[in-house]
């Protein structure tokens, strides 16, 4: 605090501190703790009371069929008193119905039903393996970039790897759709060569298949795993390889014992990233599954707020999602034995 | 010594239009301490390279043990390379890094563990194996490198340029240390090095390279005292230099005409009358005319005195002969005049000049 208001005076120093406490009052608190506040409650609008209601109406129809009778009128004035009773009653529960009360609680959280938290468990199992599968994928291409090629190459290498990302997420999610469709590029390409037939349908219905969403994902967040990954790896010394590789080290040996340790944290920070973008990914499952199959969570937080329009279950289950993404950062944080120091690094 | 260890035969390296080392043939004995001197660039560490396996020749062969090396890699080759930066492994602890590669091997933890400790028992670290290398001094972590090196038994050591990150107290120290296990352990060491103070007082035998080509090889006194190409006389110690052309020849001596006079000294390269050639005298073999008693010496010329330099047991003195820098080492004895300027008449005898035909000199 200090060396910046040494550095850039009272002015600035003051416009700083103020932009960063708005931002983290405005976009991160406020907002949050709304949500957080929204998923502690719930209305129960129970079939209970509209079967209360329904009953206090027969009651009042029967009330104002008597009255229309000749009556006595000490019955009469009882009837009045109950029909003014019940219209007193009906007014109350409705407004109750129109605006119950909020209930405080976790039933947000615990309430969710067993389909739901198959979606849950399914989404992270997945996103788990997205991130497996990425990491598989791309500390090969992150070894071969920073060790095995060339300045030159390797720059060339990271530009073919940016460019795809110029492109909108969306453009390149449809990229692998137009690849995996039922008349796609892949299945046209089988019924050239006589594979399948669209006539027959016999084509590959990849799109129906879980791989697809994983493709898809692994080339949409490819670049989150490569880059930490990479960053990591250029940082170690060449010669460290070299001398495993002349005391007889091989490849297998080299890259658990030197390699690997040293790229800890990046494969850290690359697993985090991956997981979280996965897990929370919601255009990738629906664009590749059209939208037909409620498979990944966030495409049910989606549903619970802009379709059930039940703003506190969504919040809960968004609440759900963010907790388990803490827990997968904190478990890569103890299974590559990195703290916070090495992860900013 | 028991025959041939390592041999370059025909070697050349290129790299793309580049030539780093130009035809070389080098016989290194087994269990000896054969340095390679030369300033950087000069292929010394390509030729190092070649032995480890990191780079095939593009012609000629590599043999060690009179094996033929082509085709086998750095992890098959019984050579093992320190490394300039040493390049232990941080994150593993001593002995992990000294037993890497008996784990390479597949020996068990407990016998891995063990040779490690002897290992560094050997290179005076016993009971430090627990430590990270980071912990360790520059020179425990230099002899953690000759363990982890040494661990793999390997016939020969090669080690490039490992000193020159330690400061100077310590590089002394490191000298005599290796030389030691060098001596414990009878395993052929090949020692990169620019110093030729490491090269002269560590080696049975140097080999001095420049631009690629390997210009002599031989024993620390004979790279001193008959340097066979000028840039072997420049490159390892200090030289006077005269220019000129030979005037006359006398059993063995050449007779050259500098333009600071005609001088007599050793016909190192046969050169015949006529011939463009080079007159070095070592500082020390450069002495003031008179001072010492004795008989005057066959080559004499004037100069003027610049500066002086106190090094301890001796002083450089710093002359200029009309416009040739000289310099020569005048003993630190009760006798010498503690302030010595203005013009001096200086020689030297023609048995302490060489004559060597004219070529590049070492940049100074």
């Amino acid at each position: 605090m200090n060396e910046l208001l040494r550095s850039y005076g009272r002015g600035l120093t003051g416009l700083f501190v103020g932009l960063t406490i708005v931002w983290l009052a405005v976009l991160v608190i406020v907002p949050q703790a709304m949500m957080l506040e929204q998923s502690l409650w719930s209305k129960e609008r129970g079939s209970e009371i509209s079967l209360r209601i329904d009953r206090a109406y027969t009651e009042l129809e029967t009330a104002k069929f008597d009255l229309a009778g000749d009556l006595a009128p000490d019955k009469k004035a009882e009837l009045e008193d109950a029909v003014s009773r019940l219209e007193a009653e009906i007014a109350e529960l409705e407004a109750q119905e129109q605006d119950p009360p909020k209930v405080y609680g976790l039933q947000n959280y615990t309430k969710m039903s067993g389909l739901h938290f198959n979606i849950f468990v399914k989404t992270i199992a997945y996103a788990a393996l997205v991130t497996l599968l990425a990491l598989v994928v791309c500390y090969p291409i992150a070894y071969a970039v920073a060790h095995l090629s060339t300045p030159r190459k390797a720059a060339l290498l990271l530009l073919g790897l940016t460019i795809p990302y110029a492109i909108n997420e969306l453009l390149r999610v449809y990229a692998w759709l137009m690849i995996l469709d039922y008349q796609g590029v892949i299945n046209s390409f089988l019924a050239a060569i006589g594979f399948v037939s669209f006539e027959a349908k016999t084509w590959v219905p990849f799109l129906e298949y879980s791989g697809s969403v994983f493709v898809a994902m692994i080339y949409a967040y490819i670049l989150f795993m490569v880059f930490p990954i990479y960053n990591t790896l250029e940082t170690l010394d060449r010669n460290q390889i070299e001398a495993a590789k002349d005391l007889g080290g091989s490849i297998w040996l080299t890259h658990r014992r030197v390699v690997i340790p040293h790229a800890k944290p990046g494969i850290a920070v690359g697993c985090i990233m991956t997981f979280m973008l996965s897990a929370g990914s919601y255009a990738v499952p629906q664009i590749m599954t059209r939208g037909k199959s409620g498979d990944w969570f966030s495409q049910l937080i989606y549903r619970q707020f802009f379709e059930s329009f039940n703003w506190n279950v969504g919040a809960a289950y968004s609440f759900t999602l963010l907790i388990a993404c803490i827990v997968f950062i904190f478990l890569m944080m103890a299974i590559f034995k990195v703290g916070i120091r090495d992860i900013a690094k | 010594m028991h025959g041939k260890n390592v041999e370059l035969s025909e070697a050349v390296m290129r790299f793309g239009d580049f030539t780093a080392v130009h035809r070389s043939n080098l016989e290194i004995e087994a269990g000896e301490f054969f340095s390679i001197l030369g300033p950087s660039g000069c292929g010394k560490t390509t030729i190092l390279r070649m032995i480890s396996g990191f780079i095939e020749p593009s012609e000629g062969r590599i043999l060690i043990g009179g094996e033929d090396m082509r085709g086998r890699g750095p992890n098959n080759r019984p050579t093992a390379l320190i490394f300039q930066n040493l390049a232990l492994f941080p994150l593993m602890t001593v002995w992990e890094n000294v037993a890497f590669g008996l784990e390479a091997r597949g020996v068990d933890k407990a016998a891995r563990r063990k040779r490690a400790e002897e290992l560094l028992a050997l290179v005076d670290l016993a009971g430090q194996g627990g430590k990270k290398p980071t912990e360790l001094s520059g020179g425990q972590r230099q002899r953690v490198a000759v363990a982890r090196a040494l661990a793999v038994e390997p016939s020969v050591l090669l080690l490039d340029e490992p000193l020159s990150a330690l400061d100077l107290k310590l590089r002394q120290h490191m000298r005599s240390e290796l030389r030691e296990i060098q001596r414990k352990t009878g395993v052929t060491f090949v020692f990169i090095t620019h110093d030729q103070g490491e090269a002269l007082t560590m080696s049975d035998r140097v080999a001095v390279m420049n631009q690629g080509r390997v210009e002599q090889i031989g024993s620390a006194d004979e790279i001193y005292l008959n340097p066979r190409t000028p840039f072997v006389a420049t490159f390892v110690g200090q030289q006077n230099v005269f220019r000129g052309k030979v005037a006359g020849l006398d059993e063995g001596l050449a007779q050259v005409e500098t333009s600071l006079g005609r001088f007599l000294g050793i016909n190192g390269d046969g050169l015949g009358v006529g011939d463009d050639a080079m007159v070095f005298v070592r500082p020390e073999r450069l002495g003031l005319v008179g001072r010492n008693g004795g008989a005057a010496p066959g080559n004499q010329l004037e100069a003027e005195v610049e500066g002086r330099e106190l090094e301890g047991p001796f002083i450089n003195m710093f002359l200029n002969a009309q416009g040739l820098p000289l310099t020569m080492h005048v003993t630190n004895s009760a006798e010498m005049p503690a302030q010595l300027a203005g013009r001096q008449k200086v020689g030297f005898r023609s048995e302490d000049a060489l004559v060597l035909r004219a070529g590049d000199l070492a940049d100074e």
